[in-house]
């Protein structure tokens, strides 16, 4: 499809730079663009073209729907659409997947329309949202319209092949109903989901949109969605096509996308908050600012080595967030203390691994990270000091473990009121070095990866020994001359 | 309005469903449908009373029984208009159930009797409109647009019969306000109008689906039921995480154990009494929370050194609070909270917020009971001295009326 509905590539290759300059004004310009953009040109263009080559044949092809009903639902459609909710972290959830079947059951059904082309239209009409053309995007909705007229357009020639021959509207097609309306959802949302895929790979270099292990939620979502809509347009057939039933299932539908919305956006808005509220309360009396950001964004990074889905990776950002909050309550001289801590502070300072425990003890949601950042003091091999479930030999979880490595890291690469910084050379050496007793090995390797491929560098550059560092600390003008 | 006497609640509560089920009874016998079908009727009321429904505010106590409600004179109508006598009488018996039902699971008089009054009156008021409007071109129900307008102004005669009685009708102790439950409803207004809309989808699909129609209007609600939940659960999660962060100081040893729980759930309930909108509640509820979360600063070596004052702590609490996004309308609250609420020879100072003047008198008494060792008697009248200025009369009025309803100043408790 790439090489088709892109002239300017495979004009390129054929013909001919030169001549391509002389004939074609857009070619030069094209090649005068940025990189990006040229990807960007590379999917919005074929996909529109064949949208539009989609939706024309279709108009030619199949009979169009009745239009009062279409306008109606087109409508709703692009209302919700323009309002698609994130229920998850990069996932999508908009019930216009349920208004466009029941749009396509009444179409397919009803004597003398077809529901491919007024599938395909509504949801092609639907990848115009406003926010795209408030931020000024316009390879967004070019695309989008493309692969949603492709996705409508699959969904409603299962629709009219398996549904057009019904002559008797009755009880009886519910079933039927039923099934076709499942796996039209699932051709949507498989279309749908194949393009965007392929899109975002060509436009952003990698494959990162949601993990196919975690595809089924989406897929089932979907399908449960495009089977509740199909329903919905059957009983409307049934029950002689009543507007007004129409109107009052628009009336609820809306009301439940706007409630879903409302959620998402509250959720947003809480989430920023709790860790808005975290981090201040830890660059308080930390140390360092700015310590679990970069825990966080050191964990992130491995959990991106180590294949994570979308769910694992926030659950452990947010252990990494909360991985320090039991040490808000040991006290700061204890946390500043130069020098080798005793006994008794040295036991105050591992209780701080319990305490996360005790104040997030009623916080449903963040218990799974609460286990993670209460066993981030356990080693690998079993020793150090853990939280709840923390047994002497029993090895934490790779979560824990991952937390561990990238607190290790930070603690050495940032500076200590008894010593500066050390370099990330000393602190890698230090990681490996551990590496199978404290620190899980697959993790540090994997840290490794993800450090060499960010290019950036953490510490100070020279500092490669604790007591020098220490040194440097106690005498400030040696910074100069070292 | 005074203090209702417990035992004549209790007895208007008993009146309750000997008058309803009477009601009932009585338009049974004159109604159009027959009584199996009425019987169904009133069962699926009961039935429907007994799934509750996510509410935002928990002030708000929804139940599938309202889809019910507005279901019946859909179900109940014939090419002659609304069996109005029916529908009563499917009313009055369901209703009569229900109370019997709810008063059996535990729930108090003083609760269930104004809820009980208020559905009563609502789905009559709905019904009786409905029915009236149901002549002329609204006489047959086709399944077109005519039958549209008479739902809708059935509806929104419900609704505005619903908030009077809400705002009329408080019992017990006095310590949610008219105003307050009235606005209250408002905040639920998108789950009352669900259960309604899918109550008239029910009712506009029986005719030609029959049963059928049970599981097909269903099935949207389903999708905005799951939303209200999801939303409801969001804010539960969110207070519980800034409970337990707001905590901190407490676990840490540099706060007072359960100060800001207590001071919270006072200071909730002042701002009901007092009347203020929900927005403003929740307000009260975060601020207080947060109000010590300055604490954490305490253990910072220079600090101890420098020493610090009220101010002090307010000012770091605040300024916590304020580096938050979603939080930081509170931060100006939480700034303000042990500033006197005027100065002498200004009417009040504009700067102090009614949420700070709350967290203020919450606070102190909460301070002055736990840490000061006063009875609730002595730390109200020490409120009412420090009243010129320090803390904001009516705030303290309404506390005087909150400790009253629960009997906490006799003087035998001193």
């Amino acid at each position: 499809m790439n090489d088709a509905g892109s002239p300017h590539t495979s004009g390129n290759m054929s013909r001919g730079p030169m001549r391509l300059l002389r004939l074609n004004p857009l070619g030069r310009r094209y090649r005068r663009l940025e990189p990006a953009v040229q990807r960007r040109l590379k999917i919005a263009v074929p996909y529109f073209l064949t949208g539009t080559g989609v939706l024309v044949l279709s108009y030619l092809v199949f009979d169009p729907p009745v239009w009062s009903v279409w306008i109606l639902f087109a409508v709703l459609y692009i209302v919700l659409e323009s309002f698609s909710v994130e229920v998850n972290d990069r996932l999508f959830y908009s019930s216009g997947i349920m208004v466009v079947m029941t749009a396509g059951v009444i179409f397919a059904i009803q004597p003398g329309s077809d529901a491919v082309f007024g599938m395909a239209l509504t949801c092609g009409l639907g990848a115009y949202v406003p926010t795209d053309f408030r931020q000024r995007h316009w390879f967004q909705p070019m695309a989008n319209f493309g692969q949603m007229v492709l996705s409508g357009a699959a969904a409603g020639l299962l629709l009219d092949a398996n549904l057009g021959q019904i002559t008797v509207i009755d009880r009886g097609i519910l079933l039927r109903v039923a099934v076709t309306s499942s796996l039209a959802a699932l051709a949507y949302a498989t279309v749908n989901n194949l393009l965007v895929r392929k899109a975002v790979k060509t436009v952003y270099g990698d494959d990162n949109l949601q993990p196919w292990s975690q595809m089924h939620i989406l897929f089932t979502g979907q399908v449960t969605m495009g089977l509740v809509g199909g329903l919905i347009g059957a009983a409307y057939l049934i029950a002689g096509e009543p507007p007004a039933v129409l109107v009052l299932m628009v009336g609820v539908y809306g009301i439940g996308h706007m409630s879903l919305y409302a959620f998402a956006q509250l959720r947003q808005s809480h989430l920023s908050a709790i860790r808005g509220f975290v981090k201040t309360l830890e660059a308080k009396d930390m140390y360092t600012r700015g310590h679990t950001e970069r825990v966080a964004e050191f964990a992130q990074m491995i959990g991106e080595e180590l294949r994570f889905t979308g769910t694992q990776m926030e659950t452990i950002k947010w252990a990494a967030l909360i991985h320090d909050l039991g040490k808000l309550a040991v006290p700061t001289e204890l946390i500043r203390k130069r020098g080798r801590l005793d006994d008794a502070e040295y036991a105050e300072m591992k209780a701080h691994a319990h305490l996360v425990e005790e104040i997030l003890a009623e916080v449903d949601f963040l218990q799974p990270m609460v286990d993670i950042a209460s066993g981030h003091h356990s080693h690998y091999d079993g020793r150090g000091y853990g939280g709840r479930g923390h047994t002497d030999g029993s090895t934490p979880s790779l979560e824990a473990c991952i937390v561990a490595v990238a607190d290790a890291f930070d603690a050495m690469t940032s500076a200590r009121s008894y010593r500066m910084a050390l370099s990330q050379q000393y602190a890698l050496a230090e990681l490996r070095k551990h590496s199978g007793a404290q620190f899980h090995p697959d993790v540090v390797d994997a840290f490794e990866r993800g450090l060499a491929k960010s290019g950036r560098r953490w510490g100070a550059p020279h500092v490669n020994d604790e007591e020098m560092a220490r040194r440097l600390a106690e005498e400030p003008e040696l910074t100069l001359r070292g | 309005m005074a203090d209702w006497n417990p035992r004549a609640v209790a007895a208007l509560s008993w009146l309750y469903p000997i008058a309803v089920g009477g009601f009932g009874l009585y338009f049974a016998s004159r109604a159009a449908t027959d009584p199996f079908t009425l019987l169904v009727a009133a069962t699926a009321l009961v039935l429907g009373s007994l799934v509750g429904v996510a509410t935002s505010n928990a002030d708000n106590r929804f139940t599938t029984g309202l889809a019910g409600a507005a279901a019946i004179p859909f179900v109940f109508s014939g090419n002659q208009g609304v069996d109005l006598a029916g529908t009563l009488a499917a009313y009055g018996v369901g209703l009569a159930a229900v109370w019997a039902l709810r008063y059996s699971r535990g729930e108090g008089h003083a609760e269930l009797l104004p809820v009980m009054i208020r559905r009563f009156a609502g789905y009559v008021t709905y019904t009786v409109v409905y029915s009236a409007m149901r002549v002329g071109p609204f006489q047959t129900l086709t399944g077109d647009w005519v039958d549209l307008p008479p739902f809708i102004a059935a509806l929104v005669a419900w609704l505005a019969v619903e908030v009077m009685v809400r705002a009329m009708l408080v019992l017990g102790p006095r310590e949610l306000s008219r105003s307050y439950l009235a606005r209250a409803m408002l905040q639920d207004l998108n789950v009352f109008v669900g259960l309604a809309l899918t109550g008239a989808l029910f009712g506009e699909l029986w005719a030609p689906l029959g049963w059928w129609a049970l599981p097909i209007a269903l099935l949207p609600y389903s999708f905005a039921h799951s939303a209200f939940r999801r939303f409801q659960q969001t804010k539960v999660t969110y207070k519980q995480t800034i409970r337990a962060l707001a905590r901190i100081p407490e676990v840490s040893g540099l706060g007072v154990d359960g100060h800001a729980d207590r001071t919270t759930a006072l200071a909730a309930a002042i701002a009901k009494e007092m009347g203020v909108g929900p927005a403003i509640v929740e307000q009260v509820e975060f601020a207080a929370l947060m109000h010590d979360i300055g604490r954490v600063s305490l253990n910072e070596p220079q600090v101890l050194r420098m020493g610090y004052t009220d101010d002090d702590i307010a000012r770091w609490s605040a300024e916590i609070i304020a580096e938050s996004p979603f939080m930081e309308r509170v931060a100006d609250d939480v700034r303000h909270q042990y500033e006197a609420y005027r100065k002498p020879g200004e009417q009040e100072d504009p700067a102090i917020s009614i949420v700070s003047r709350i967290i203020k008198v919450a606070a102190a008494y909460d301070w002055k009971l736990h840490q000061g060792g006063s009875t609730p008697l002595q730390a109200l009248e020490a409120l009412h001295a420090g009243a010129a200025y320090e803390y904001d009369p009516e705030v303290v009025a309404s506390l005087r009326r909150i400790l009253g309803a629960r009997h906490l100043l006799s003087p035998s408790r001193a």
